[in-house]
């Protein structure tokens, strides 16, 4: 079905009899439509039961890479609402982390603190129910998953294993094309992604 | 007379039980086909399967709660109105004839008592929003008053039609008539058929205003009105009106199933022997579930269409409903006069 | 049915009446909690039984310093910021602002980022008016557009948190671009949701403008002529549905708007008087479908390329000066002065919202309505209280 275009004229008015059968029709057709909807499939998701699917660009709960981050502020100085702190000693290559906490009362996953970060070791990952009955919860810290339930750290580490086989066979796929490639001309192999 | 007694007293026990518990079932499936007509699944938690226990736990917890009462409000009146409100509602399943003998009281002006008894439902109203204090409570009620009170005329003139056909005020008797044709001798199927229909729609519609349903339910329209006339009711006080609502829209769904749709009586009735055990099962089920389709289209309706204003609903009711039952009325008249003539001729 | 209370009232002006009895206005709060407000907004009507003799906005109720909050914190920390005053339509407000610091710092664009930000706006604009529409069909008491209403708006949420990863306060359009360039098989669902689109549509105009009780129930009612919607500043929908035809996309064209194919919906009275809250429905319906239009044609035209322009970093220090940048959000004219002194925190962001001007002549439609009507108008101007008190 096309859209229609809009309309530039009036409708006239209606009589007495004309009233009655507009009424009558219009209200007719409503609920043909809802009768339709009755037996259409349900949109709404049974949420504890079935979770969603979320995109890996999903704003969830962040982690961090905490081996690569160099302690730089650079995130905690992009937050907007300063709900990042860290600190952490350096010991000559070493770094000895304190703390890297998250206050998510704070938070609103505007997901700059992710931009600006030098070594990519800070990320939003798709973990985003936080329920708790104690404020103190809520802040938060990202060293080793200390914030995290362990529920929670398994269904990330499982999102991160299905996300790197996913990865894997991408990549293998991606070989044997290239593998095939060659064989048929140049093309393939000047592209550095196929 | 203490025989009398009992018999009476099991009657409106049953009839209360009956009450609560279609009211109770009534609810969830308003709550289903509002969810499914909306996309939704409707409740679904509650007791586990398909979540048929949530009426139960709204009726506990609308037990459980506080009673709250105003300071300001006029306490007498706040109490007794749902009193009024509901014992009107259980009032009107008396005349209603659920099966062969399955009846209360089989009253020779039955449909004039069930239009008598519901108008008493609007005087509860009036009580609740005036005892309220609360603005949007007394603009409920007023609004309450001024529809129903023109909603009265239609509703009784569209009534006309089967009652001159049957010849009858009885339902008993008008569902008696309607057992002709192997059980199909249903009003609306009859050589007066052209006027059946158009007289059922009017009553329906005139049912929907009387029991401020949607597109009708201007007193309590949440909107404009916030709950309108039991916005300041709370717990057992407000699961009343919530009840009186689902009673009373079956029992005018039941008015127009034993009317129009044959009351009891369904295809093969004929078949089964007079007084059996079966029958009865057979015949109850069938009224029942025929005014529950009625209720369903009620449902339906509610969650299809939106809200009239209050002067259109007055417009409707005077300018369209009253003339138009009423040459229904005319026309049904005349033409059971046409057929006695020829009967004589 | 056709005649409106308000026609009778202008007949019999004063409607002073003898009477017997003493009789006096009714003062009522319709709010700050009230079903038909859309958030927290009180409105004081006077009324004469079911009549309307005048009725007061109290706005402020949501007040959150968000234009202070623009003078203490950096450019683009900013950004979220501007999701949360119109939160229906966040895509627009992150453009509009980042227009208006573009203009300070006097950069150009990626080509790419244009259409994207282009998509996402339309494909927002789309969401905020079936919400717009389907609300006010739950205004009038219809429960059932609101829902399918719901259903095709999650779809284009879904897309966005494809996208962006957030379904409401997006922070997607930044200064200098982008955030992301649109994913694989991004552009391909736009155009699956616009093909699904194309069809829920019809069920919107059956549900609701061909209703007769939504006819009956909007057309003629709260009439904004022409003259006192310019006089009092209205924009977007209920300027056109008075039949005035102004859209910024096309009068002020930005990013690639002059090079797309579109018309602007006004307003003809189509079921009553032009400019009753029939026709800022009918032009939101229709508004619908030109962005379905502007969309496709965006999918045909949107180049490869870079999606953020390299020298807008995370700290932006435009040269000291001002900006102001108008862009049409689905309520209308959004316009961010931004004042700069060159350092890197604004030293004026000032929000010229759409819904504040447009409630501020609600209240002046309303006398000789009836009190259901109270909230088919505020209902019709679509406010987001978000926006209104910023």
């Amino acid at each position: 079905m096309t859209l229609p275009k809009a309309p530039t004229e009036p409708k006239p008015p209606r009589g007495y009899f004309g009233n009655i059968t507009d009424t009558v029709v219009s209200t007719a057709k409503g609920m043909a439509l809802t009768f339709r909807y009755l037996f259409r499939k349900k949109v709404t998701v049974q949420y504890p039961e079935v979770r969603p699917q979320l995109d890996e660009r999903y704003r969830g709960i962040h982690y961090l890479e905490q081996e690569l981050c160099i302690n730089c502020d650079k995130c905690a100085k992009a937050c907007p609402v300063d709900c990042i702190e860290m600190d952490a000693t350096r010991h000559g290559k070493e770094l000895e982390w304190h703390k890297f906490q998250l206050d998510y009362q704070k938070c609103m996953f505007c997901e700059l603190c992710v931009y600006p970060c030098p070594k990519d070791c800070i990320h939003m990952g798709t973990e985003y129910s936080m329920v708790s009955e104690d404020r103190s919860d809520f802040v938060k810290d990202l060293l080793s998953w200390t914030g995290l339930t362990e529920e929670q750290q398994e269904r990330i580490e499982a999102a991160e294993a299905a996300k790197a086989a996913k990865l894997a066979a991408k990549k293998k796929a991606a070989e044997e094309a290239a593998k095939k490639e060659p064989a048929e001309g140049e093309a393939g192999a000047e592209d550095p992604q196929a | 007379m203490y025989e009398l007694l009992l018999s009476t007293a099991i009657a409106l026990a049953v009839v209360l039980a009956f009450i609560t518990v279609a009211a109770m079932f009534f609810v969830y499936a308003e709550r289903k086909v509002a969810g499914w007509i909306q996309h939704r699944v409707g409740p679904n938690r509650t007791g586990g399967f398909a979540g048929w226990a949530q009426s139960i736990a709204d009726s506990i917890k609308l037990l459980l709660k506080e009673d709250l009462i105003l300071r300001g409000a006029d306490r007498r009146l706040f109490q007794l109105a749902p009193a009024v409100v509901m014992a009107s509602a259980f009032a009107l399943f008396v005349v209603l004839p659920f099966g062969p003998g399955l009846i209360v009281a089989d009253v020779d002006l039955g449909v004039f008592l069930i239009l008598a008894i519901a108008s008493v439902t609007t005087i509860g109203v009036i009580m609740a929003g005036w005892g309220s204090y609360n603005k949007w409570s007394v603009y409920g009620a007023m609004r309450e008053a001024a529809q129903v009170a023109s909603y009265e005329i239609p509703l009784g003139l569209s009534l006309m039609p089967p009652i001159l056909y049957f010849g009858t005020f009885s339902l008993k008797a008008a569902t008696e008539a309607q057992t002709g044709s192997f059980g199909m001798g249903w009003y609306l199927f009859s050589d007066a058929f052209w006027i059946a229909i158009p007289s059922f729609l009017l009553f329906f519609v005139a049912a929907l205003a009387e029991n401020k349903r949607a597109p009708f339910d201007l007193p309590e329209a949440e909107s404009e009105l916030v709950a309108g006339f039991h916005t300041e009711y709370s717990g057992i006080r407000f699961s009343f009106f919530f009840l009186e609502e689902y009673a009373a829209m079956f029992v005018f769904s039941a008015v127009g199933a034993a009317l129009w749709l044959g009351g009891w009586n369904f295809p093969g009735i004929h078949l089964l022997e007079p007084g059996s055990t079966l029958l009865l099962v057979l015949a109850t089920a069938s009224f029942v579930l025929k005014a529950f389709f009625l209720v369903f289209i009620m449902m339906w309706v509610r969650w299809t269409v939106p809200r009239l204003r209050i002067d259109q609903v007055m417009t409707l009711g005077y300018k369209y409903l009253t003339p138009l039952s009423m040459a229904m009325a005319l026309i049904a008249a005349g033409w059971e006069y046409v057929k006695h003539l020829g009967a004589q001729a | 049915m056709n005649s409106h209370p308000a026609a009778r009232f202008d007949d019999k002006p004063g409607r002073e009446v003898e009477l017997d009895v003493a009789t006096q206005d009714c003062m009522i709060h319709m709010g700050p909690q009230h079903p038909a407000t859309h958030g927290v907004m009180r409105v004081l009507l006077k009324a004469d039984g079911e009549i309307l003799a005048g009725a007061q906005t109290h706005l402020g109720y949501l007040h959150r310093c968000a234009e202070k909050i623009g003078e203490s914190v950096d450019w683009l920390q900013y950004l979220p910021y501007t999701d949360r005053y119109d939160y229906l339509a966040a895509m627009n407000n992150n453009l509009g602002y980042s227009l208006a610091v573009e203009s300070l710092l006097g950069v150009e664009v990626p080509e790419r980022a244009q259409y994207l930000r282009v998509i996402v706006a339309e494909l927002n604009r789309i969401a905020s008016h079936l919400f717009a529409v389907g609300t006010y069909g739950l205004d009038l008491g219809a429960f059932t557009p609101l829902f399918t209403a719901l259903r095709d708006r999650e779809e284009v949420l879904e897309l966005f948190e494809k996208i962006c990863g957030a379904r409401l306060t997006y922070s997607y359009v930044r200064p200098g671009g982008v955030m992301n360039d649109a994913p694989e098989g991004w552009l391909a669902s736009v155009a699956a949701f616009l093909d699904g689109f194309e069809k829920t549509w019809h069920e919107y105009w059956t549900l609701i403008a061909e209703n007769k009780i939504f006819i009956e129930r909007t057309a003629n009612i709260g009439v904004l002529s022409a003259e006192q919607a310019l006089a009092w500043g209205c924009s977007g929908p209920m300027l056109r549905g008075s039949g005035i035809d102004w859209d910024l996309r096309r009068d002020q064209p930005y990013l690639i708007y002059d090079r797309l194919e579109f018309d602007v919906i006004q307003g003809v009275g189509y079921r009553g008087q032009v400019g009753d809250c029939f026709d800022r429905t009918f032009v939101r319906m229709f508004e619908m479908v030109e962005s379905v239009r502007i969309l496709r044609q965006c999918l045909e035209q949107i180049p490869d390329g870079e999606v953020l322009h390299e020298e807008v970093g995370a700290v932006i220090r435009p040269a000291p000066g001002e900006s102001y940048v108008a862009i049409e959000n689905p309520r209308g004219e959004l316009g961010h002065y931004c004042v700069s002194d060159g350092t890197k925190i604004a030293v004026r962001v000032r929000v010229r919202s759409p819904s504040f001007c447009n409630m501020s002549v609600a209240e002046h439609l309303m006398p000789g309505a009836m009190l259901g009507d109270a909230a088919a108008i505020i209902g019709s101007v679509d406010i987001v209280v978000g926006e209104t008190d910023r």
